[in-house]
This record gives structure tokens, C-alpha cells and sequence, in this order.
């Protein structure tokens, strides 16, 4: 009797429901997780928790006014959402901001991406059980966020870029005092890498950890610091450079087995290429305007007004109206694509010529990163499973937008 | 050799612990924060507040409805009459929801009289929602009590400025930087409330 009871519990695979409300999954993640053992058979995560509809709601608000819906997507990147969708609705209207914003965006950029990479390493350290590493990223993390309170006045949702341009001009005292800061910050790079790239607990808990080759990881969609840790040489900013990054030189870190240790390299790698970019930016900074001359004003109308047209003849009066709107934005569609911090964001806009997008998709890293944790976690520890979450960087805010 | 001597007395771990060891040395980072308070920058986006003009006691606003119209979150509430003599509006109703508020300060950077800011104020939590809701009579109490605790000879908000932008974009009276002049303890002053 006994023994036909064991036989049984081996057949018989163990569901974990792992979230939503699990610190470990960074945000409100649900893993519904089969286990044989303690070896994971299969995985399926649960998205939408945190579905607020950002996409529908950017439909019935103007241009501008949706450029502050994008700051919710990747909280944590704000800087880079924004300037993602100031780029597409500046690429679907054919103007181009002057140089000086080109520069000051670029530094914002980096500097989110700074700050997005010490999160991760944060989280991502902790998860796994370095809790000092926790302490010391927040620390520089906290710096870079009373540098974003300096240019902007807001330390996480900050609205900085304008579609054109940017919306006020950073001081010379605060470019030279993220200058000085961009040296400390590679010092502190370095103390990380101390602490963590030689540590014989952190090999053992990433290594071989969730390993994907090239081809899986370009046919699963990964992108960012994911793809580029399987040796594919895939970074928005040399492939198709916008902003300042063809004036700045930068080496693209990459992998070469593509397990979590090879991520923690390459994100690390990336920090100080960073730092190496926004000090090259600072010395090139040029001087001029911040905003373009075509740039549209915040107080864009909704709809554009009837078109007007000579009367036929003189009994209503001298003009006519017609039924056709001026046109605010020009009638097209364009996908423009960022490298944001943890992958290519992308933001799809069909305009039907008023102030409001008609439709606007959005293209999350994130999301697409969950999908591939199923295939991550096959035949790995319940422990890895939480080394993967953390690898991949995810943001439930712009996965279920 | 040395791979096997680094195994062997945790050369590795104790760089690590070295570096943790060495912060013992090292001033906090944190700070207490009910008892200490770090200085804000300028331009933080925080209260709202009406700007009380020094010379008629009363809001520079003139209901043009612009802050209401490019509102992100439509969180502001204007009411105004025509004044049959000049013909022009008075503000009747001005109400913001706070609660509802972005911040995001597009209400003070479209404001062509600079008549509404977002303060360097952020301690205003409260227990009841009522109190997060502004009209006209407590964003100007807003402003008391924030320029009563402002360490300056004038105020000039950043995004009424908009350094670095094209002055010809912005209307005329936004294109030369219109300070505003302090002066403390304009509440008891007789005839102002």
C-alpha cells in the first residue's frame, strides 16, 4: 500500500502559485509553476495585474498630454519612455530638435539608464541573497535622483523632454556637478564589481543559470542587455542612432553563453559605458536653443478647425464651411524604436490628422521578456527561478500597461 | 598555484567583506528625516498655490481656462462671469483636485500671467480627502504658508521662465523673467483676507 503511494507521487507533478503578491517577482507578476521534485516541468506566468490601459487612454488625450502617460509605463526609466515617444511623434511630424537638446536628452538618457541598471542590480543581488549590494546601488541610485530633481524638478515621473525638444535648459553648475559625479560612479562600478564578479556564492547561484543561445534568444525576442549576452551585436544605438549617440563613441558590451552571469557582466559593462558617454557629452556640449522652432505647443488643440472655402454664391454669406478638419499632425503612421534600459521600446503611432494619436501601441521590453521565462526556467530549481526574474529586469508597469 | 591559494583563504569573499568593512569609516548617507530635512531644489514640483500679487492682496488669474484645457489628468475646476463693463471674465470657481494630480506643471508653464505654481512644498499628507482639494481660498493660503518658509529676495519659478527656449514662442509677458517680490506675513495684513 505504502509503496503504491510513492509511486504515485512521482507521476504526480506539484503547483506552486508563485505571486502576485511575491517580493520576488518585482511588481505583481503571477508564476503558476509545475514542479517534479523540486525541477521545474513548466511554467506559466500570469500577466495583466497591473493593466491601467494607457494605451486606450492615449487616444483621447493630445500629443503632449500622452507624453506624461509614458512616465508610468517603466517607472523606473521614466526619462527614457518620454523621450521614446517625443522621438516618434517628432519623426511622424519631420522635425528635428536642435543640437543642444539633442546632447541634454542623451545625458538624461544615460543617466536613467545608470539608474534603471543600479535598480536591477539591487533587486536582482538581493533576490539572490547579496543584501549589502542593495544598500550601495541605492546610495548612487539616490544621486542620480537628486540630479533629475535639479534639471527638472521631479524625481521620478519627470515629464523632461518635449516633443521638439526639452522643456527648460540644465544649468552649467549641475552638468559639471554630474561630471564629477560621473568619475565616483566609476569607482563605485568598480566596488560593485569587487564585491560581486569574483564572488564564489554569486558564480555558483548564476552560472549556467538560464542560458540562451543566439538563436533562441533573437527568435524569442529578447532585447537589450538579454540579447546581448548571448553574443548578438543588437543595440539601437550603433543600428539605428538617434539623438546625440553618433557624435559619442561607445563600445556595445557583449556575452558569450548568454546564463545569468554573462546579463550581471554585461549590465555592469554597460554602467560604465554609461558614465563614458554622458562624460563625453558634457565636454561636447554645445550652445543654441533647446526647443525647435516647428515644435508644437503644449497647448495643442484637440481637433483642428473646419477648413473655410470661398462661397459659390453670396446668399449665405462669403464663406463656406466644409466638413473637412485642418490638420494638426500630418496623416501617417511611424514606428520608432529606443534603446531603453532594458530592451528596444518601441512606440507605434497611427495619426488621423488631429491632436489626439488614433492609435498608439506600445512595444514593452518587459513583456515580451516574461514570455520568455518559461522557456528559462526548464529543468531548473525552484531558487533559479527567482535568479531568472531577476536577470531578465522586469517592470510589470509597462508589461501590462 | 595562486587560483588554488585564492580558493583556499577566501581571497575573493574578503575583498568584498574588505570593502563593506572600510564603510564603518565612512559618514551615513541617510538622513533622520521628521527631525532632518533636506533642502529642496529649485523648481520641485509640489503644492499647489495661487500667487498672491503684493500690490492688490488678490490671484493674478484671469480664467483663461488654458491650465484647464491642457491638463493631463483634467483635475482643474474653473467657473467664471463676464463683467458687463470692462467685458472682462471674472474668476468665479477655481478648484484643483490634488489627489487626481499629476504634476507634471504644464499648468504653470501654458499660464500666460503666472498666475499658478507648484511649490516647493510636499508636506501636505492628510487623513481626509477634503483637505487635498483646493479652491481659490486655500491655494492662496498655499502660498502664505510656503513663501513665509522661502529663504529669498524674490521668486521666480523655473517653469514660468522656461530657460533656454525661443522667446518669441512664449506670450509677451512671459518673455522677460517677472520675478515676484516677497513680502513676508502678507496674511496680517489688514484687508487682504
Amino acid at each position: 500500500m505504502g509503496q503504491l503511494e510513492i509511486e504515485k507521487l512521482d507521476e504526480t507533478t506539484f503547483v506552486l502559485q508563485m505571486g502576485p503578491h511575491h517580493p520576488a517577482t518585482h511588481g505583481v507578476l503571477k508564476l503558476v509553476c509545475e514542479f517534479e521534485g523540486e525541477r521545474v516541468v513548466k511554467i506559466t506566468p500570469e500577466v495583466g495585474f497591473l493593466h491601467r490601459g494607457i494605451e486606450k487612454l492615449a487616444e483621447n488625450k493630445t500629443y503632449p498630454a500622452v507624453m506624461t502617460l509614458t512616465d508610468r509605463l517603466d517607472y523606473i526609466s521614466s526619462m527614457t519612455n518620454n523621450i521614446g515617444f517625443c522621438l516618434a511623434v517628432e519623426r511622424l511630424m519631420g522635425i528635428e530638435p536642435p543640437l543642444r537638446a539633442k546632447f541634454i536628452r542623451t545625458i538624461v538618457a544615460e543617466l536613467t539608464r545608470l539608474s534603471s541598471h543600479l535598480l536591477w542590480l539591487a533587486t536582482h543581488a538581493l533576490d539572490i541573497g547579496a543584501m549589502t549590494m542593495f544598500l550601495y546601488c541605492f546610495r548612487e541610485r539616490e544621486q542620480i535622483l537628486q540630479f533629475f530633481e535639479k534639471i527638472c524638478g521631479a524625481r521620478l515621473t519627470v515629464s523632461y523632454p518635449r516633443i521638439g525638444g526639452v522643456r527648460v535648459d540644465i544649468k552649467e553648475e549641475v552638468l559639471e556637478e554630474i561630471y564629477r559625479f560621473m568619475e565616483l560612479m566609476l569607482k563605485r562600478v568598480d566596488e560593485y564589481e569587487t564585491i560581486l564578479t569574483e564572488n564564489r556564492i554569486w558564480i555558483a547561484r548564476t552560472r549556467n543559470v538560464g542560458v540562451v543561445t543566439a538563436e533562441e534568444a533573437v527568435s524569442m525576442g529578447l532585447t537589450g542587455p538579454a540579447l546581448r549576452a548571448s553574443g548578438v551585436y543588437y543595440d539601437i544605438r550603433k543600428a539605428a542612432p538617434y539623438d546625440a549617440y553618433p557624435y559619442v563613441e561607445f563600445e556595445v558590451p557583449l556575452g558569450e553563453k548568454g546564463d545569468t552571469y554573462d546579463r550581471y557582466l554585461c549590465r555592469v559593462r554597460e554602467m560604465r559605458q554609461s558614465a563614458f558617454i554622458i562624460r563625453q557629452c558634457i565636454e561636447k556640449m554645445p550652445q543654441g536653443e533647446i526647443l525647435s522652432s516647428h515644435a508644437p505647443d503644449i497647448d495643442m488643440a484637440f481637433q483642428g478647425k473646419r477648413k473655410i472655402q470661398p462661397a459659390d454664391s453670396l446668399w449665405g454669406g462669403f464663406i463656406k464651411f466644409t466638413t473637412e478638419k485642418e490638420e494638426i499632425m500630418p496623416k501617417s503612421e511611424v514606428y520608432s524604436a529606443i534603446e531603453a534600459p532594458k530592451g528596444e521600446l518601441g512606440f507605434y503611432i497611427i495619426s488621423d490628422g488631429s491632436g489626439r494619436p488614433y492609435r498608439m501601441r506600445v512595444r514593452a521590453p518587459s513583456f515580451i521578456h516574461i514570455s520568455a521565462i518559461p522557456k528559462l526556467c526548464e529543468g531548473h530549481l525552484l531558487a533559479d527561478v527567482i535568479a531568472i526574474i531577476g536577470t531578465l529586469d522586469i517592470v510589470m508597469g509597462e508589461a501590462d500597461r | 598555484m595562486r587560483k588554488l591559494l585564492n580558493k583556499l583563504f577566501f581571497i575573493d569573499l574578503l575583498k568584498g567583506m574588505f570593502i563593506t568593512f572600510t564603510t564603518i569609516f565612512k559618514r551615513p548617507v541617510t538622513i533622520r528625516y521628521p527631525k532632518q530635512k533636506r533642502e529642496l531644489e529649485e523648481g520641485f514640483r509640489g503644492r499647489h498655490a495661487f500667487v498672491r500679487n503684493p500690490e492688490t492682496g488678490k490671484e493674478n488669474c484671469v480664467a483663461c481656462t488654458k491650465c484647464a484645457q491642457v491638463c493631463p489628468s483634467q483635475c482643474i475646476y474653473i467657473d467664471y462671469s463676464i463683467n458687463d463693463d470692462t467685458s472682462s471674465r471674472v474668476l468665479i470657481k477655481y478648484e484643483i483636485d490634488a489627489l487626481r494630480c499629476i504634476y507634471c506643471g504644464y499648468c504653470e508653464e501654458v499660464c500666460p500671467v503666472n498666475a499658478i505654481v507648484l511649490t516647493e512644498f510636499y508636506e501636505y499628507a492628510s487623513y481626509d480627502r477634503k483637505s487635498s482639494y483646493f479652491n481659490k481660498e486655500t491655494l492662496l493660503k498655499n502660498w502664505d504658508e510656503f513663501i513665509n518658509q522661502y529663504k529669498g529676495e524674490d521668486y521666480l519659478n523655473k517653469f514660468w521662465y522656461l530657460p533656454g527656449i525661443n522667446r518669441e514662442r512664449l506670450p509677451a509677458s512671459k518673455r522677460e523673467p517677472n520675478a515676484v517680490p516677497i513680502i513676508k506675513k502678507m496674511e496680517n495684513k489688514e484687508g487682504w483676507l
